[in-house]
This record gives C-alpha cells, structure tokens and sequence, in this order.
C-alpha cells in the first residue's frame, strides 16, 4: 500500500530519510497560554507523511493529534498559541509563513477535512457554493466554470443527482452526505495531502465505512497523502500504512501499521490495543483497565507523559522525556525506558479479576415486558398544504428485560433505540402497545415506576446540572422518592461515591472538577441511588476516552452482578455491545429486525441488517486484510415516511423485487429464542446453535418471549 | 416560503385583535365614570341630563357587546372619533402626524443600521486590540446618554451657536417652498432628530453585531473557510458577516418600536409635529379620544416591525426556510 519511493529498509534509523518525505514535521511544540493557565498540547512531535501513503495519528483527547495537524494547517489560534519547531512542506518551512503565502498552501495544497460535517459547513450557503469557493480561490476560474467543478466533485464523491443537489443547503444533506461535501471542499484543487480529523466520529458504522472506502479511493486515484486523526484503533487498522501514536502531547510509538498492531512495544500502545472490546477475539470476563485518566498538561513537561497510569512507571521513567528509539523492524521506534520488559504485553495488561460472581439465573418472569410499543411523534412539515407527518421512532416492538441480565439494543443513528430508552423511563408518551415492570403497566407518574428504572445518559458534561454539588446530584433521586431523612441520603451518596471509585470529599465538590469518566461514574451512582430494578444506559461509553471506556464498562457489569439489576445497554458500538450483552435486539427504522442471544446473533447473523452492520464494524487488526467495499450503501430512510415492505429492502442487498417491496415481513422465531424480520431467511429450525466462544456467560436461548406478532409468513414456504 | 409569511400574518392579526380589544376593555374596567375616558369630558362639571345625553352620543348605553362591535367597525374604517379638544377627525391628525415621525425613525434606523453592522463587524476583526476597546468603550458611554440631554445639546451647538441648522419644527411654517426647496427644507429639519435618534440606535446594533459576529467567528465552518485559503477579509464578509446579520435584524426590529416611542421625547424636545408630540399634547391636554388612537397606531406599527423581522428570516437563514 505505501505508494512511496523509499521502502521501510531505507527508513531505517532517526530521523526519517529525507528523500521522498511530503511532509516533515520536526521537534514541534504548541502551547496555548491563557489568562488561568498554560496549557502544553504538543511537547516535541516529530514526523514525516511520504507521498502516497495514509499516516494515521491516534491517540485520545487532548493527546495533541488535532493541533499538530492544525499547526501545520496554520489554523491554531495565534496568540494564545505559542508553535515552535519546523514544519517542512515539499521542503518549503511552513512555521512563519507569511498569511497570503500560508492561504496558497491551505485549500490548494493541503486540504482538510473535520469531524463534524454540519457545524463545518457555513449553513447559508449552498453547498456548490462553498465547493466553488475553494476553486475559485485558487485558480482563477470563473463562477460558472467553478460550479462546473463543484457538480463534478459532488458526482465524484458519490452524492446522487449531483447536478441538481449542487443548490441545495447543507442542512438539507444527512451527515454522511456533508462529509462527502466536506471531502468535496478539501479536494477541489487536488491537494497533495489531505488532513482528515477524526471525519468518521460522527457518523454511524455503516457510513463511516462508506466514507473510510471513498477517502481510501480518492486517495488511489489522485496519488495524494492522507493524515488520519482519529482515536479509533479499528480504523487506522483499515486504512493506514503507517502509525504514530499520541499522548500528552508527544509520539509514544510510531511504525508501520502492522507492526504497531502485531508487535504493540509502548505500554500505552499495548494497553489500548488490549482495552478495548472487539469483535474478533474471544470474550474475557472483564476488560483488561488502563488506571487513571488523560489530563492535560499544564506545566513543561519533563517525564514519561503516561508515567501515572503506567504499570511499568517508576523512578526511571521521571526526569527526562524518553526519547523515541528504533525497536524491532525497521521504521518502528518506541519511546519508553523499559523496551525490554514490554515484550509481553498480555501480562503487562491482564484482564482485572473483579470477582463478584456468575450471572444469576435465568428468572421465570421478566422484570420488563414491552409488548408491540409504538411511540409515534407527531412533525410540522410545513410545504404545499402544510401537512403534518408522524415519525414513528418506535413501531411496534416486543422485547423483556429481566433482572440480572443485559439487554443490547443497536441500530444507527435515527433507528428509534434512544427513543426505546426514554420511553421506558417515562420521558416519552406510549402511542400504543404496553409496557409491564413487574406485571404492572408502566406508571411514569412520580412516586412509581420512575425510581424502578433509571437512567444514564451519553453526555456526562452536559446531563448534569453544573451548579448542583455531587453529592446533591446523587441523592436527588432519594430527594425526590422520599427515601431516608436527609443524613441518610447524604450517607447512601457517600457510601455510592466509594463505590463507583471516588472519594467521599468528592461529595462537596461540582460536576466541572471531575473528568469524564469520573463523570460517569457520578451517573452510575445517581442512577444506583434509588435502588432500581432496571438501569437504562443510552450509549454510556461513547462520549468517554478510549483508555477509560473499559473502566466504565467493568464497572457497569460489577454493579449488575452485585445488585442483581437488568441493564438496557443502548449503543452504536457493537464491539462494546457485545462485551457487555447478554441478549441483543438489532433496530432498523423503529422495528426489531433481529433478536437472539449474544453469541448467536454475533457468529451468525441472519438477518442482512445485522450481518452489514457486523461487517462494517472496523477491525483493529491490519493483517486481516480489510475488504474495504462498504456493507452499506445509501443513508437511512426518513423515519416519517417509511418504506413499503421490509423497510430495509431499498438498502438491502439481498432483496427480492415483488417481495420484499410489497410485503412486510413479520418478526417470527426461526430458531429456539432466535427472531428474524426477513423474507428470506428460511425457517431452518436444524440450525445449529453457534459454538460458545470458550465464554461462560452463555445464555439459554429461550430469554426472549414469544412476541405476539403473527408466526405465520405467507410468502415463504416452510415446512 | 409565501405560505409561511402568510401564516405569520396570521399569528400577527391575532395579536392586533388582543390589542384592540384590551385598548377597548381597558377603558370601561377602569375604576370611576368611562364616560370620561372615553368622551373625554370633564364629566364632573355636567348635569346628570347632559351627561345622559353624552352616554346615548357616545353609545355608552348600549349592550357591550354591541359597543365592541362598534369599536370594532370604527377601527377598520379608521373611523376614530374625534379630538376633544380641537373638534377634528382623529385619523385626520394621526395622517398629518404619522409621516413625520416615520420620517425620523425610519431615516435614523436606516443609518444607525448600516453604521452599527459596519463599526460592529470592524469591531469584532479586531477583536481585543486597541481599535475594537476604544470602539466598545465609546458605544457603552453613548448608550447610557439620556434622549433628552443629547437633543438639547444638539440643538444648542448646531442651532443656537452656529445657527446652522433650525431648531423646532418639521419644515419652515408659511414659507411656500415647492419641488426641491421644499425637500431641502424638510430635510434641513430632520437632520437634528434625526441624528439625536441615530446616536441612540448606534449602540445597540454595535453591540449585536460584534457579538453576533465574534460568536460566528467560533463556528467550525470558519475553520473551513480558513483551511480553504480564504483571505481573513473573505472569511469575514463571505463567511462571518452573512451569518451575523440575523440577529441584529431582530434587535432593529425592537430598536423600531422603542424608537417609535421615544419619538415622545425626542420630538417634544425639538418641537417636532410627529405623532410623539400629539401624544404629548394629548396628555397634557386630557385628550383621551386622540390617546388612545395613537396607542392604538403604535401597538400596529410594533407589530409591523415585528412581522418585518419575521419574514426577513428565512431569507438570511435557509434554514428558515420551508421545503
């Protein structure tokens, strides 16, 4: 894949070779210096992207990825930034570059793509436009021969009736489109490298494989270098041909990309590469736990940046910065003191043993029955005759909880699982349908079913009110339920503090002095407060750094274990959903496409949603050779205006025309506890049960109940 | 887009319909004799036949639902009495008085406008430097200046000192000025109120847009057009500007019905014969009839300002806009 001159025998040795290096950043150090405090983002990077080639900066937020790229875009803030070092573009020193000399380079040479693809488009212009703009800018072109270009890179970035949709408003496009766009803008003048910061983290699986296979494409055809900033080890894997990896503002290992993920040599490198759940390996019991917390740095920085949470930190690793030195084949250097002892990175990072016990039994009754639930949302679409429409964000679905046990709950973005969420906490009216906890409707009134089932909600930072003292913030729910006199409740917010792993001081302090993760620990607690029999987490661990997520998820399955409580986990991200699930319902445009056992539906996905979401769920493992073709084609459909027939059929790849347009398919068991919502997956009662994954969280396939939709599917023949 | 502004008209006349009823009601729940807000006579110094007589013209004897719908009719045929004072039709005045103060509200907003967003945006590009503080400084000082003062003040410097300019009136009374003469007259007599309105306006669009604009200056979509190779210059009017105008759009839209009436005070200061001067007069001179017509007028003209920044929306935001 690396389409550059030099091969990795020549690049042996520090620096880089200079022949054939498009891009050499040297010794780079950024600081931004405000009134409160100096912050130290980027504390001595060194770097060269060759032509041709993916270079993939990965690391965490606050790692310094995003302001080594902007530095060299010239798009961090100066003052209050303070940037030194050498940024050497086609040997031009782009550091101290005049602003007209700095606007040639950027959009002409260098274009950038960004994470969030609305907020990065100006939303009163039309897209055309602001594709037009980057042309005009830089070649001279006329209006109309500028928008000629635009049509041409909207066709060529795979946005349908290009000639038509060139007007259109960004806010008019969905968010994989805008990418497209954004990619469109960075590439209209053929820039001989691309700087792509974090572009996928917004969007869904599916479409972010659609965009990391578009990228990949254009970067073939135009012979262009790319520079992915990402934090997602599994796409780098796909896409990259080499790796650096940042935290707190240095590289701590760089390298060919199989190198990095086979012979991981920096403690960081191998803790994140063992941390995070996937789907290809077997499951463990507990992820293994990197301690701590990334914080930023806000004086000179003169030891290991990773000393603190590191296993093998000590004295050594103080006092001088280690220094990036070569390690295994040629090109991979890793910055650490004690290179030796990280050989054996499993026993470096073994899996935390918690040990609170096995899952309980399977119960009779389930805690939770939802029965053919419609939540229904009346929308205001204005237009000729001002109609109103209905999204039906929940159609129909037929699920139990029961104690003990989890839940998963994915789909993409728009599917109607959030909905599914809040609804059971009482925060949406029930259209129609019913939903039992404990045999008993669900009464969202105050007093009942609210303290039963409680939440945790995505965004720690802003799903707390930030003038509320923590320990009020936990005990509110006691507050509100009238549980316990006021020291009680006080004591019980204490007492949850230590158990989600912070200290009782931490009680006086407000929601601002804590990080992310710790934030969501304040969360689990609150929701822990009010003893409940079901906890809803809405994509709990989506919003927290990659080196934390598997605190929280431990976490997560610890308390399940201990207080016996159903979990509804609720994600994108099937590789968490996997580790911490024991059933699993796959959504698709308000309906369950798919339920079944945990390891059923991940070995054997029968329905073609489930099987295209699996499949776009990026590996972290680059010698797997990635099929990059995207299992997906297209976006989701309008949620208020629902396809005929199996709602996924205009995007299924499988589907029969005269069938699977005309006729709805009915979730029917198909298997023992195994529900499919497809035409075309025959009634193969002699499946066989797929093998368990050396795993003893298996679950007897019977935990879902017979819904109540019909059985019977007129158009498949069974026998 | 159409049927959206219609709607809005929609929601407009509603309100206009709560107005002209509470200027109806407000009159006949007040404590005391309606009678004498209504036909504004000093009631107390009647006989109790005149003052019967007075009901029955007045039609203060009939059922109030029947009053309402008169009041009603009166107002859509612009039928609105007449003076207590004077004798003549009140609409006749309000027509004579209403194109005059237009005059200096609207002619003064127009300015304040385009000088606040253009000050506002050269504010914001020099953001903390010695420009954007000196600037900032001196709009916060010119907000806190009372109308009244600022008036008196112009007027002395540029109609009493150097006799530039006249000091009272709309146009020179008698003068038989036609055609251009006529026009520079007019004009040479707005100028004062006009530049007393205009300094009190300035301010509020300065602030509006500088913040509007150093709020879009955040945006990602900046960073963008940055990363794009614009010039600091493009990014601002092509990128920053357009985005920045909504707000201050709504703040001229309130600025219009605060200027409209403050129009009381600036006009009684320069003796101008506008419809704040009428409410002047009609204050001091008890005259309720004509009062409530030029409530009445004021309550509309807000509401056109309003309708105004309502439908300019979707234009300056396609996000606004109806699909």
């Amino acid at each position: 894949m690396t389409a550059g001159a030099a091969s990795p025998a020549d690049t042996a040795g520090l620096p880089d070779s200079q022949a054939g290096v498009l891009l050499a950043v040297e010794d780079l150090a950024v600081r931004f210096e405000t009134p409160t405090r100096t912050v130290h983002a980027v504390n001595g990077v060194s770097l060269e992207v060759r032509p041709g080639e993916v270079y993939a900066l990965v690391g965490e937020s606050g790692s310094g990825k995003s302001v080594s790229m902007l530095s060299v875009m010239g798009l961090v803030q100066i003052p209050p930034a303070v940037v030194s070092g050498s940024i050497r573009f086609e040997d031009r020193e782009l550091l101290g570059m005049s602003r007209r000399e700095m606007n040639e380079i950027r959009g002409r040479d260098i274009g950038m793509v960004f994470q969030d693809p609305m907020s990065s488009l100006n939303p009163v212009h039309p897209v055309g436009r602001q594709i037009a703009e980057s042309v005009r800018l830089h070649t001279g072109a006329s209006r109309k021969e500028a928008l000629d270009r635009a049509i041409d890179l909207l066709d060529r970035v795979g946005i349908p009736n290009a000639k038509r949709r060139v007007k259109d408003y960004p806010h008019e496009f969905s968010g994989g489109m805008r990418q497209r766009v954004m990619i469109a803008i960075a590439l209209a003048c053929n820039p001989r490298l691309l700087i792509a910061d974090e572009p996928t983290t917004a969007l869904d699986v599916t479409v972010q494989r659609q965009i990391v296979a578009l990228v990949k494409e254009l970067q073939d055809e135009l012979g262009m270098s790319v520079v992915w900033i990402t934090h997602d080890l599994g796409v780098v894997a796909e896409i990259a041909d080499r790796v650096a990896v940042m935290y707190g503002g240095r590289i701590l290992e760089k390298g060919e990309s199989r190198d990095l993920y086979g012979d991981a040599r920096h403690p960081y490198t191998s803790g994140l590469l063992h941390s995070i759940p996937r789907t290809d390996t077997a499951l463990t019991e507990w992820l293994p736990e990197i301690p701590g917390t990334p914080r930023p740095i806000t004086e000179q920085l003169s030891d290991c940046p990773f000393v603190s949470r590191c296993p093998l930190g000590d004295a050594s690793c103080t006092g001088a910065l280690p220094e990036l030195t070569r390690i295994g084949n040629p090109g991979h250097f890793s910055a650490c003191v004690h290179h030796d002892a990280t050989v054996d990175t499993d026993e470096l990072w073994p899996s935390v043993e918690h040990g609170v016990g096995d899952d309980p039994e399977l119960p009779d009754h389930p805690t939770i029955t939802i029965e053919d639930l419609k939540v229904h949302f009346p929308v205001h679409r204005g237009g000729r005759r001002n109609r109103k429409t209905t999204v039906r964000a929940v159609d129909g679905v037929t699920l139990d909880v029961y104690a003990g046990r989890t839940l998963g709950v994915v789909g993409e973005s728009g599917c109607g699982k959030s909905t599914l969420g809040l609804t059971l906490v009482g925060l949406n009216e029930i259209t129609e349908g019913s939903v039992d906890v404990d045999g008993q409707p669900l009464d969202t009134s105050s007093g009942k079913h609210r303290r039963t089932i409680q939440m945790i909600f995505q965004d720690p930072f802003s799903s707390m009110n930030p003038g509320m003292r923590v320990g009020d913030i936990i005990a509110e729910p006691l507050r509100i339920h009238k549980i316990g006199s006021s020291q009680d409740r006080a004591a019980k917010a204490v007492a949850l503090l230590e158990r989600v792993g912070l200290s009782a001081d931490d009680a006086q302090r407000h929601p601002h002095e804590f990080s992310g993760g710790q934030r969501q620990r304040i969360a689990i607690a609150r929701a822990l407060a009010a003893d409940p029999e079901v906890i809803v987490c809405d994509e709990p661990v989506s919003a927290l750094d990659v080196s934390v997520q598997a605190q929280i998820v431990n976490l997560l399955r610890e308390t399940q274990l201990e207080t016996g409580v159903a979990l509804i986990f609720i994600a994108h991200d099937l590789a968490v959903v996997r580790h911490v699930s024991h059933e699993i319902a796959v959504m698709y445009l308000g309906q369950v496409v798919e339920k079944a056992s945990r390891d059923v539906i991940y070995d054997d996905p029968l329905h073609p949603y489930t099987k295209a979401l699996l499949a776009a769920v990026p590996v972290p493992d680059p010698e797997l050779g990635v099929d990059l073709k995207p299992s997906l084609e297209g976006d989701l459909p309008d949620p208020a205006d629902p396809p005929p027939g199996c709602r996924f059929h205009t995007r299924c790849p499988v589907a029969v025309k005269g069938l699977c347009d005309k006729t709805e398919p009915q979730l029917a068991e198909i298997g023992a506890g195994r529900w499919v919502s497809c035409h075309l997956v025959d009634s193969p009662l002699d499946v066989q049960p797929a093998p368990d994954l050396n795993r003893s969280r298996d679950v007897p396939t019977e935990s879902f109940r017979n819904g109540d939709q019909s059985h019977t599917n007129i158009d498949i023949d069974r026998d | 887009m159409l049927r959206r502004g219609l709607r809005n008209v929609n929601r407009y006349l509603l309100v206009f319909a709560i107005a002209v009823s509470l200027n109806f009601f407000l009159p006949r729940l007040m404590p005391g004799n309606p009678l004498a807000l209504i036909a504004g006579v000093d009631v107390g110094l009647m006989t109790p036949a005149e003052r019967a007589e007075l009901m029955e013209q007045v039609g203060l004897n009939e059922p109030l639902l029947a009053q309402f719908f008169d009041y009603w009719k009166s107002v859509l045929t612009f039928d609105l009495g007449y003076s207590y004072r004077s004798g003549r039709s009140i609409a006749e005045m309000i027509g004579e008085r209403l194109p005059w103060t237009l005059l200096i509200t609207v002619g003064s907003l127009m300015i304040a406008s385009v000088v606040g967003i253009i000050l506002g945006g050269f504010s914001a590009w020099r953001r903390g430097k010695k420009t954007d503080l000196s600037l900032l400084t001196s709009m916060i000082s010119l907000q806190s200046l009372p109308s009244f003062w600022l008036g008196m003040l112009l007027i002395s410097i540029f109609a009493v000192q150097l006799g530039w300019l006249p000091s009272f009136g709309a146009e020179t009374p008698a003068s038989g000025y036609v055609g251009w003469e006529r026009v520079r007259d007019i004009l040479e007599h707005a100028i004062l109120p006009i530049i007393t309105l205009t300094i009190l306006s300035i301010p509020g669009a300065y602030l509006t847009m500088r913040y509007a604009m150093l709020e879009v200056l955040g945006s990602d979509f900046i960073r963008t057009a940055r990363s794009k190779g614009a010039s600091e210059r493009r990014v601002l009017f092509g990128h920053v500007a357009r985005n920045a105008i909504a707000p201050v759009v709504t703040f001229l839209a309130i600025r219009f019905a605060f200027a409209f009436g403050g129009s009381v005070i600036i006009e009684t200061v320069f003796s101008y014969p506008g419809l704040g001067r009428l409410i002047f007069e009609s204050v001091s001179g008890r005259d309720y009839p004509v009062m409530q017509a030029a409530f009445l007028v004021f309550t509309v003209a807000v509401l056109v300002a309003n309708l105004f920044a309502d439908m300019m929306y979707p234009i300056l935001d396609p996000r606004m806009r109806v699909r």
